[in-house]
């Protein structure tokens, strides 16, 4: 079965987030960037799809700056087979996910696959529109947040389980078709180290947007991005016994607080 | 010459008469063709064929041949003075007693061989006679009983003591009753002599009978015959004590006898550096090789499949290893004795049978067993803690749990196999250089306020307070560090620590078997100790510790590293810190070695002494304490992986704390704390006992807040 991964490259959850000086997008300096959590599990299930049916390709297409293909060639390591990256630092900085999608979509377009697998969502901008903005681009069927997936022996449609709020779905859907990937899809495997190796030496397609004949102008732009504010240090109330600490809670509550 | 007037006995008494020895001449060609049954025998117990096996080993290893002057003595005096096997003292004195026993009788027989046989025969000289004659006789006899007693200790560890520690195999109760066998009907022997000539009166030796005193008591049994009767007993007895001695020595190739020649082999082939060696895969090879650890027995070094040899089944690793212990399928005995029986398993296939020759057959070719899975199980590699115990015992100076690295080593690296916890570590690890994924940037947040001097900003320093990432990250241990920093200012201590630019010194990924990971990790923390100059370094874990000591050299980073009991013992005896007052409540202590402060690094008794210099409670030892300290289960990555097989090691020591009555364990390392506080809440014992790093406890004595 031949598949395609959509990968985005992502700052690490646990690295430290800096907003820009005007405001529009974080500094992306000295962050440690890892592949999106959710686009493993989409690696993860293109392989396995691949394994089941001991043949075809899994090729990663990604859109990011130079050091995107730090999280390409993890995939290359995971075992796909060859990966597309959109290189194009400027585009990809007023990329939104309309922009994202069109220019992903111009890359698959010559690929061969019965199957796109995504992330249900990328970890830094949240917007989780790529895959059925893509879907849409593309003509394709979209099944978002899969659990669980069952290709048929001719490859010409699936069943998939979807999370729906407290509970699952199951859709059939024919090929190709794109997944977007939700937690507990699958358990992404580390990189053996032939792997990482023999990724070294994968292809990897280097092409602008405008290689791609790529010509969209996003439709929304950032205008101001802002860190959560920063959480208040805890007062501990002074009293003499409780009676005068629950008088000095109320009074906090009252006059700085103002809930009651 | 006639020796009838001397005081000596004769040779082949009722062996050999007038005219021609031919029981003599028999003897000499029984023994030539014992010896020739002997190699018969090792090339068909298959000693021959692993043989050839060791010749096809790959792996790299330490120097063996290195010092061999030095190798030969110290080889020498471990044999002759079973320093090591007398650790143990039952099994040590019974096998003293066999060993030197057997030895006094070896040189007996040589004795009278030479007197008898070159001496008399060329120079016509008598000299196995008089005082000689006397000492030889009760050295001797003695050499024989004690060999017996030791034998008979030994059958009773067999029989009734049985501690489940020991394998049982029917070769180890023949060879003793073997022992035994032999040992007594020489004695019976020489108690038929003796009945028949010295002790009848009037003997010329009779006045000397007490000089074979275990002969002596022997006659008594015969004290009732007649002459005669006494010489066919005799000699029939003689012939039988003859043949099973010769029986004896072609067993020692088909058993575990053999171990007295290869042991002693493999103790002068030891490795010298006192480190557990984990083989050097060179940067460099990761680039350039196909597969990295062992998946085939012939990736081993050739030292390592010897080891299988020199193992004689002793169960001594068996009896001090935690994960036997807490009923995990791991018994490093057995993990050599696997090696061992898989080569003559593969042998099948590598060994041509017409010409002989053996080969190195790849994957593709061979459909016998498999060395993982199939001979040693994936339960069995993950249960290993590294600590040492094991290497520690082994009187054959085994390393045993490298093997399993090196198994691990393949899992890890070339199949990405292994428990799924600890894909979460390394991820941790790759991304925020610690193993429990929290972001790099806080990597310095716990001495926030504590004005502890941060090396970019000082420049340089006398040492490098290399942290470790339990201190910086975990909220227990977050509380040795600053007691440790606190001690340090207090003490006028020029260091500063790397802050942010630290990172995770690799140990437990090299020990999980990811040594492509614990390069790149060792390499950041190289690059950044040249930047700033780094000579000393203190460490706050014992892993941090052996690592950065032993390890980094190997990767081009040499320093004199020291872990900080060993700075805290010199300031407090320097009095640079002054403990003021007692540190109240802490009843009882006792402290808990972690593995690789004391048995890798040997450092005993600066933590011991530091915790007397505490005047705050009686110092109490546990049962396992020093060299034979039991793991608290954390080592070897232990520490990231769940405990689902067994019972828990960890509670199992805190057992041990609470069966010597301490109310306060104290260690010196972050894994070790962190077990035993577990330790201490599982067995809900946290009303009476706690955990403490020794640290804190210096800090509470100095009176500094
Ligand atoms: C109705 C609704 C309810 C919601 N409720 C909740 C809630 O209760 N709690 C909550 O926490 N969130 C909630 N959300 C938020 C939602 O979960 C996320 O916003 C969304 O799933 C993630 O979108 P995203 O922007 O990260 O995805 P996108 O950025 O669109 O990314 C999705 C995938 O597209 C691909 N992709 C994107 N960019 C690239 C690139 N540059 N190169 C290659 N591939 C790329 C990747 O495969 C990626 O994983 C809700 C959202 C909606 C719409
Ligand atoms: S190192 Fe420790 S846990 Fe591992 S085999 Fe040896 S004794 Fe057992
Ligand atoms: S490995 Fe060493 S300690 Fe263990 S059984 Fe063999 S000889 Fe004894």
């Amino acid at each position: 079965m031949n598949t395609v991964v959509c990968m985005k490259q992502v700052p690490d959850t646990e690295t430290l987030i800096k907003i820009n000086p005007e405001g529009t997008g974080i500094v992306t300096e000295g962050i440690k960037w890892v592949m999106c959590p959710y686009d493993e599990y989409a690696v993860e299930e293109a392989l396995q799809q691949k394994e089941k049916f001991k043949a075809g390709k899994v090729t990663i297409v990604s859109l990011g700056p130079d050091r995107a293909i730090e999280a390409i060639r993890t995939g290359l390591a995971m075992g796909a087979d060859t990966a597309v990256h959109i290189n194009d630092a400027a585009f990809y900085e007023k990329a939104d996910p309309y922009a994202t999608a069109a220019a992903l979509a111009a890359a698959v377009k010559d690929l061969e696959y019965d199957a796109i697998f995504c992330g249900k969502q990328a970890i830094d901008d949240d917007s989780g529109q790529v895959p059925a903005i893509l879907g849409e681009l593309l003509g394709l069927p979209v099944v978002t947040l899969v659990v669980k997936l069952e290709v048929s022996e001719d490859k010409t449609k699936a069943v998939a389980t979807r999370e729906v709020e407290g509970g699952h779905a199951v859709v059939e859907v024919s090929l190709p078709a794109i997944f977007s990937a939700q937690k507990g899809l699958n358990e992404p495997r580390y990189a053996s180290l032939p792997g990482i190796m023999k990724a070294k030496k994968k292809p990897v397609d280097v092409k602008t947007v405008s290689d791609l004949g790529v010509s969209v102008e996003p439709m929304t732009a950032i205008k101001e991005m802002s860190l959560p504010p920063a959480r208040q240090a805890g007062k501990i109330l002074e009293g003499e016994d409780a009676v005068e600490k629950a008088k000095a809670l109320a009074k906090a509550l009252h006059e700085e607080a103002k809930l009651i | 010459m006639d020796v009838s007037k001397l005081i000596t006995r004769q040779v082949f008494w009722n062996l050999v008469g007038k005219g021609f020895p031919v029981a003599q001449v028999v003897v000499y060609i029984i023994a030539l063709v014992v010896i020739g049954l002997f190699f018969w025998s090792l090339s068909r117990s298959g000693f021959f064929t692993r043989f050839k096996m060791w010749r096809l080993a790959t792996g790299t290893d330490v120097a063996r041949l290195d010092k061999p002057w030095s190798r030969f003595w110290y080889a020498v005096a471990d044999v002759f003075a079973h320093r090591k096997i007398l650790r143990e003292p039952y099994q040590g004195i019974f096998h003293f007693f066999i060993f030197w026993g057997f030895f006094i009788l070896l040189i007996g027989t040589a004795i009278v061989a030479l007197q008898s046989d070159i001496v008399e025969p060329i120079w016509h000289v008598w000299f196995w006679q008089g005082d000689f004659y006397l000492w030889y006789s009760v050295v001797t006899d003695i050499g024989g009983a004690i060999a017996i007693i030791g034998a008979l200790m030994a059958l009773a560890r067999r029989y009734f003591f049985r501690p489940k520690w020991l394998d049982n195999r029917p070769e180890d109760i023949y060879i003793l009753w073997f022992i035994v066998a032999v040992l007594v009907t020489g004695f019976l022997v020489e108690g038929l002599r003796m009945q028949a000539t010295e002790v009848q009166p009037g003997n010329l030796m009779h006045p000397y009978v007490w000089y074979s005193p275990v002969g002596r008591l022997f006659a008594y049994m015969f004290a009732g015959m007649g002459i005669p009767a006494i010489k066919v007993t005799h000699k029939a007895l003689w012939w039988t004590h003859m043949a099973l001695a010769m029986l004896f020595i072609v067993y020692i190739a088909w058993s575990k006898l053999l171990h007295m020649f290869v042991t002693p082999v493999n103790i002068f082939l030891r490795n010298r550096t006192g480190q557990p060696h984990l083989k050097l895969i060179p940067p460099e090879a990761f680039e350039t090789a196909e597969t990295f650890g062992v998946h085939n027995v012939e990736e081993y070094s050739w030292k390592d499949l010897f080891d299988s040899e020199a193992c004689m089944r002793c169960g001594r690793c068996v009896e001090v290893c935690p994960a036997f212990n807490t009923d995990k399928p791991l018994a490093p005995r057995d993990v050599i004795q696997d090696i061992r029986e898989y080569l003559e398993k593969k042998a099948k296939f590598a060994i041509d049978p017409t010409s002989g020759q053996a080969r190195i057959i790849p994957d593709e070719e061979y459909e016998g067993p498999a060395l993982i899975g199939d001979t040693i199980e994936k339960d069995t590699i993950w249960a290993c803690t590294t600590c040492m115990a094991c290497v520690e015992a082994c009187p054959a100076y085994i390393e045993q749990f490298p093997k399993l690295i090196d198994l691990r080593r393949y899992l890890v690296m070339m199949e990405a196999d292994f428990p799924s916890e600890v894909q979460e570590v390394f991820k941790g690890m790759e991304n925020n250089s610690n193993p429990w994924s929290i972001g790099a940037h806080t990597r310095a947040d716990w001495a926030k306020g504590l004005d502890v001097p941060l090396m970019s900003e000082k420049g340089q320093a006398e040492y490098l307070f290399f942290v470790g990432c339990a201190g910086a990250f975990d909220d227990r241990n977050k509380k040795v560090a600053t007691a440790l920093v606190k001690l340090f200012n207090a003490a006028g201590l020029d260091y500063a620590i790397l802050g942010t630019e630290e990172g995770c010194c690799g140990d437990s990924a090299k020990r999980i078997g990811n040594e492509y990971l614990y390069q790149a990790l060792a390499q950041a923390n190289i690059e950044t100790f040249k930047a700033y100059n780094v000579k000393k370094i203190i460490t706050m874990c014992p892993h941090g510790y052996n690592i950065l000591k032993n390890e980094y050299s190997e990767l081009g980073g040499d320093y004199e590293v020291y872990h900080y009991i060993q700075i805290l013992n010199d300031l407090i005896k320097s009095g640079k810190i002054e403990l003021k007052k007692p540190v109240e409540g802490l009843g009882t202590i006792t402290y808990h070695d972690s593995c690789y402060i004391g048995r890798y690094n040997k450092v005993y008794d600066e933590p011991r002494d530091v915790i007397r210099s505490l005047n705050s409670g009686s110092l109490v030892e546990m049962k396992s304490n020093r060299e034979k300290s039991l793991c608290c289960g954390a080592g070897g990555g232990r520490m990231w992986m769940e405990e689902t097989l067994g019972t828990r090691i960890n509670q199992k020591r805190t057992q041990e704390a609470i069966d010597a009555g301490a109310k306060t364990i104290c260690t010196l390392c972050p894994f070790c704390l962190t077990m035993l506080s577990d330790g201490i809440k599982e067995l809900e014992k946290d009303e009476e006992m706690q955990a403490f790093d020794i640290s804190e406890l210096v800090l509470k004595a100095a009176g500094i807040e």
